[in-house]
Order: C-alpha cells, then structure tokens, then sequence
C-alpha cells in the first residue's frame, strides 16, 4: 500500500545510540536495533524507537533459549517416556528432521521448528510399539488366560460359532458411563445354521444388508437398548426369531415374480423358449410334436452349453469371458 | 509426378515393415516410375468383400463410387462420410469382425430361420463401419438391404406425432418414416421393381395399393401420402419378411439396425399430455421390433449397440447386456455378439499410413518414428479418436 507522498524507510541513526543508552545497531540490517534490555531486535523502518521506551528497564531480561532436548537423546531411549500420552507435536523433543508445509518458489517444505502444520495435525507418538507392548503388560493382570486348545481360528469358528463383540470405554471426566458401550455387535456364518435352500433365501431377503457375502457372515448389531444385557438379549432373541421364520412358508411368498429371484433360472424362461422355438422350426430334431422332442432337444450337449452360458451371462453380469462363451455356445447351435 | 515419389520415399524411410509382402513391391515401384498410383502396402485392389480374407487385413479397400452412393445415403458416421468428401474416395478397412461376420453370412443356410449377429465394443471403435463393410457384402450379392442408420434417431427429438390411422392407440412419426423411404427407394431401387407386394393394402378410402403392384409403388405411395408414411413402412417391412421366407423366393433380405438398444430402452418423446411415449406405442419401433424376432427366413439381421445415441445409459456402458437391457436381451437371444476392438498394430499402422498417403497429417513430426508412438498412445489405438487427433495435424 503506496501513499502518495514518497516515503522512506527509517534507518539506524547514531544520534539513538546517544538517546537511548540501550540501543546497538544490528549487523547487516540497518533498519533494525538491539534492544540490550530485552535481548532482542526490533524493526525501525516506521520511526525512531520511541516506542521501546517503556521497555526500559521494566521488564525482566528474558534468557537464553536453551539447546533442545534432541541434542542430549541418547540412541537407545525410552521413547514412551518422551511421549507417555497423546501430546501435540513438539520440536524440541521429536529427534526426526521432519519437514511440512508448501514449498515456495526455490525452496523446500519449512522445518520443524515453530511449524504450525505439524502442530496442527495428530500424531501417533505415543503409540509405537514398545508403547503398546507397555499397555498390553499393563492390562494383563486384568485379563484370563487365552484357552491354548484353541489355536487355530478353524477351531475357534467349530466351538464358538456365534461371536459376540462389546467395546468398553474408559474416560476421565464427569462421569464414567459412556453411552457407546451398550453396543453389542453379534457375528455368525450362515454355513453353521441348518437351512435350506428356501430357509437360505429367505434369511438373505430378510437381513438384507446385514449379511456380506464374500465371507458368509450375518452381522446383527443391536443398540437400540439402553443397557448392554438388553442389547445381548435383544440380539440373541432376533437371530432365534429369523431362523425359524425363515423356514416358515406363508402363503403369500407363493407370489414371488421373476423380478423377485435371486438367481436367474433358465428353465422357463424366454430364453429356453428361443431356443426350443428355434431349433424346433430348423427341424434339427425330425418330425414330431411333444414332450419327447422337447427332451431329446434338451439333451443335446449344444443345448445344455448354450443354458451355462446364459446362465453365467445373467447371474454374473457381463464381461468380455462369459460373452465370448455365450458366442462359442451359440455359434454350436447353429453349426457355424 | 516427381513430388508423389519423394513423398514415397520418405515413406520409405521411416516406416516399419510389418508389411512385409508388399515391401519389396513398394521399392519396385519406387525405381521402376511408371505407376501413376503409388502402390500402397496399406492397400488392397480386391474391392469385393466376397472375396476379401485373411490376407486383406488391415488394407484398405476403396468402394468403387457405383456402389457408393447408392447403397450409403445413410448409414454412414458423420465425419466419415466428412472424409470422404474430402478424400474423394471412400476406403474401408479390412477388419476381423466385419470378416467374421462375412464369413458366417457365406456359410449360413437360408432355410433356416434369421441369424442374429451384434457388434459390441467401446466407443468409437468401428461397429457401424463395421456393419456398412457388412451391409456392402450383402449389397454386392444382390440382397434387398433394409438398413436403419440410427435407430435412436426414432425415439427421441420428434417433431411430429401423430396418431396412427391403422391403430388409434399407437403414434405415427411421418417425418422420419419419409426420410428413410426415401433413402431405401434409393439403395434398392434396382429391386423394388422385380418385388411384388402380396396382399392388398387400404391406406385412406380413396387409396389402395392392390395385390401384385411392384413394392417400388408402396415406397412412392408412403413418400408421396405423408401422413400414412409409417403404415407403408410397416407394411414394407410385413412384406418383405413374408416374401423371402417363402421357398421360391428370389431375393434375401439382410436387416441391418444400427443402435439396437434403442428398440428396448426408453423414449424422450413427450405426449402433449407431457406423459412419456412407451416405446410400443411408436409404429415405427413396433414393426422393426417385429422385423427383429428370428419367425423369418432367407435373410440374416446385422446390428450393432451403440452408447452414443442412447438414451439414460452411462457413458462406460458397452457390454451386449448393459446395453440391450433384460427385455433386449431376450427379445435378441439367441444372437452371435461379435466384438469389434480397438485397432491393433498392423491396422493402426494402415490408418497411419492411409493419413499419410492422403496428405492428411501436415505436421512435420507426425511423419517421425515419435510422432506415430506419439499418435498410438494418445489415441489408445481408437479408430475414431485417431481421427480426430489428426484432424488437427
């Protein structure tokens, strides 16, 4: 911001040095001053150094900055003592050349001392592993012994099929109740129930998004309670309750549509009518109406290669494969 | 012709020899001086698909200009019908595909009913050139061609709907039906005298058209009469597939549809009720669906997806089933679906060489060994994005 008028900016002037006995010129900049009563050097390109005269004499020297704590680290310390809880970064105790930030033009990310943006963000220094190992020795005595017959996870799945997970939380505040902690999350795989194919597809419909397939397990979180034995209870009594509803048939799942299926089915579809339409006007199979010929036709190998792969086109989707084999598939048909 | 050669010669020069039958043919022509024509390794002189082979791939062959205007007043891509305007000369490359398909057409039997065939592939990778390199097969073994450049250009951007006369529920789209009679009169116009319509059609309580009359009058009746332009063409179509089922018939009859999706997705055409037209509702897509089911034989029907005119499909899409839908996909099945990718080295070589030869690539780089590196990667070897990048060169 230029004014009008052509200013210039203050230099030293010797004439201070006689004014203001704690004034010394500063080496290399001559539009700042030493103040010797607070150690430090101010800017005077807006004016004699005025200002500072309620600096003299009034305020306590401030002393040296001392060398850092990473200068006197020995290699093999005891980090978790440097860090023993979640602490902002410090740059005097972190013994790592970190840089951050955005490099000006010419130049490099700024260094770590006084650098904001590693204050700012969260680190994890207080979690390295000699940390955790400390916390775990810690919470040892708290804990029962892990039962040595079961060391494999095959094992633990055979004799513990329903898994149950709750989160305790401690705090230190007002109060230690933390309302997270009634959450009761219970996991099962639908391998270990009896079910059959209808049950199975009946159970799927009803969980919906509960259930992953990729790894078979029905996953019932129950929170809706206010206290973790409800939860349990509530979770319990749902998995009891989808079991045996989905191996009751009512009477209305009589009306379940194409749209409806799973999985798609060829046998009476349109596309086992094409065919059978088709083959049966090119008189593959010789004269003759009915039940048989339809048979006879469905029997031919071209036919059953010709339903995979419609079959594999629908269910999976399609990619370049299973469109390249629906081509091979219809290419036998028709004798190509 | 001194300038043609140096341009040879620098051809000579830089480019690599995957063709190595034609090269030694090239450095002949080169020294010997008398062909006014350079003799091009991207090029084929066989200008008959029917007898195109293996051998012919990734050439070039040119449409002789008898068989051009006739059979493409529609059908073809913009800018490739842009091309050869410029060109003066229309050139189609050989590809497997279109091979493919030529090759089962040669085989099939016409007692039996229509074989389907569909050409897939991602965006600008030449499924209708494709189908026109096709269509031209057929054109050349005399077949009556009913070919349908766009058929989303049916269901969307509609001016005029009318309410058809035949059936109240249903909508006529005169302007749309006209154009295309009118391009069909003109593919098959040494045809249509020979053709002869097999029942008797009533249009308005003046006009008929009687049993027996050549189908060239039906086309002039639907051109002439716009407002019954889409019944004409409805019944052109009735005719046409009951007449080569018949076992006497003289003629074939290859459907080629381009943009088939079109036929089973959703329209934008609005009713003045502002209620969206299903599509069973438009005349024109009720017959061609009908022209699509295989009760018909002694012809084959070629078509091809298309993203680029659909309508409320994503823009990745261009699987048969992504496309087609679930009612399309069975309405078509069984079909042979027959992948059109991009070019390979050797055709990618041809275009290259083919822009070269037409003094299309200005730039001075595009002629060094890095600027063709620099064409193939940047167009990933997509026949239409090549097109495109050299337009600017």
């Amino acid at each position: 911001m230029e004014s009008t008028a052509k200013k210039r900016r203050c230099s030293f002037n010797k004439d201070w040095e006689t004014t203001y006995h704690w004034v010394k010129p500063v080496q290399g900049d001559s539009q700042r001053v030493f103040c010797e009563v607070c150690q430090s050097s101010f800017s005077v390109s807006h004016g004699a150094p005025e200002r500072s005269g309620r600096e003299f004499g009034s305020r306590k020297p401030r002393r040296e900055e001392g060398e850092p704590r990473t200068e006197k680290m020995p290699l093999d310390q005891d980090w978790t003592a440097v860090y023993p809880a979640a602490t902002p970064f410090r740059a005097g105790s972190v013994p790592l050349p970190v840089r951050m930030g955005y490099p000006m033009k010419g130049g490099v990310p700024p260094e770590k001392k006084g650098n904001l943006e590693l204050i700012k963000i969260p680190n994890f220094l207080h979690l390295t592993p000699a940390a955790i190992k400390k916390h775990c020795e810690a919470l040892k005595p708290f804990c029962t012994e892990w039962p040595s017959a079961l060391d494999t996870d095959a094992k633990c799945d055979e004799h513990f099929p329903i898994k149950v997970e709750c989160t305790d939380y401690v705090s230190s505040g007002l109060s230690v109740r933390n309302p997270s902690a009634r959450i009761v999350q219970l996991k099962v795989k639908l391998s270990i129930l009896n079910l059959d194919d209808h049950a199975r597809k009946k159970m799927l419909k009803l969980v919906g998004e509960r259930y992953c397939k990729d790894t078979d397990v029905l996953t019932i979180t129950t929170d809706s309670c206010p206290l973790r034995q409800q939860n349990y209870d509530y979770a319990q009594y749902l998995l009891t309750v989808l079991y045996h509803e989905s191996w009751k048939t009512e009477a209305w799942e009589a009306e379940k549509t194409v749209a409806d299926m799973e999985e798609y089915s060829w046998e009476g579809s349109p596309s086992q009518k094409n065919i059978m339409d088709m083959l049966l006007r090119m008189k593959v199979a010789g004269e003759g109406e009915g039940e048989e010929v339809q048979e006879q036709l469905l029997a031919r190998s071209e036919v059953q290669e010709y339903k995979d792969s419609v079959t594999r086109l629908k269910n999976e989707g399609d990619n370049e494969s299973s469109v390249l084999q629906y081509k091979e598939a219809v290419k036998k048909v028709f004798n190509l | 012709m001194k300038y043609l050669f140096t341009i040879n010669l620098n051809l000579v020069c830089h480019v690599r020899t995957l063709h190595t039958s034609g090269w030694g043919q090239q450095q002949e022509a080169v020294a010997v001086e008398s062909e006014p024509e350079p003799f091009s390794v991207f090029r084929t002189q066989e200008t008959d698909p029917a007898c195109q082979s293996e051998k012919h791939l990734g050439q070039f062959y040119t449409l002789p200009s008898a068989h051009f205007r006739p059979l493409f007043p529609h059908g073809l891509p913009y800018r490739y019908q842009q091309q050869v305007k410029t060109f003066n000369e229309a050139c189609f490359m050989v590809r497997p595909p279109a091979l493919e398909v030529i090759s089962y057409l040669k085989k099939a039997d016409y007692s039996k009913p229509a074989l389907r065939y569909l050409f897939y592939g991602v965006k600008g990778s030449g499924k209708t050139m494709s189908l026109c390199h096709a269509v031209h097969f057929c054109y050349t073994q005399g077949w009556v061609v009913l070919h349908i450049p766009d058929a989303h250009l049916w269901v969307k951007n509609c001016k005029e709907l009318l309410p058809s006369s035949y059936n109240s529920a249903r909508f006529d789209q005169p302007l749309q039906a006209t154009t295309w009679l009118r391009n069909f009169r003109t593919t098959n116009e040494h045809l249509l005298s020979q053709i002869k319509t097999k029942r008797r059609y009533v249009w308005t309580k003046r006009e008929s058209t009687d049993e027996g009359r050549p189908l060239g009058e039906l086309v002039n009746q639907g051109i002439s009469r716009v407002k019954s332009s889409s019944d004409v063409v409805g019944a052109l179509m009735k005719d046409l597939r009951l007449q080569s089922s018949q076992p006497g018939a003289d003629f074939r009859l290859v459907v080629a549809v381009d943009g088939v999706n079109a036929l089973w997705g959703r329209s934008t055409i609005k009713k003045e009720n502002k209620s969206a037209v299903d599509l069973e509702e438009l005349t024109l897509i009720h017959n061609l669906k009908k022209l699509m089911k295989n009760d018909w034989t002694g012809g084959a029907i070629i078509t091809t997806l298309s993203q680029t005119g659909s309508l409320y499909t994503p823009k990745s899409a261009y699987l048969p089933q992504e496309l087609l839908g679930e009612t399309g996909f069975d309405s078509m099945d069984p079909f042979i679906p027959v992948s059109v990718p991009n070019y390979s080295e050797k055709e990618f070589e041809s275009a290259y060489l083919y822009y070269l030869d037409r003094k299309w690539l200005q730039h001075p780089q595009s002629r060094t060994e890095d600027g063709k590196k620099e064409l193939s990667f940047l167009s990933s070897k997509n026949p239409s994005m090549l097109d495109r990048i050299c337009g600017f060169l």
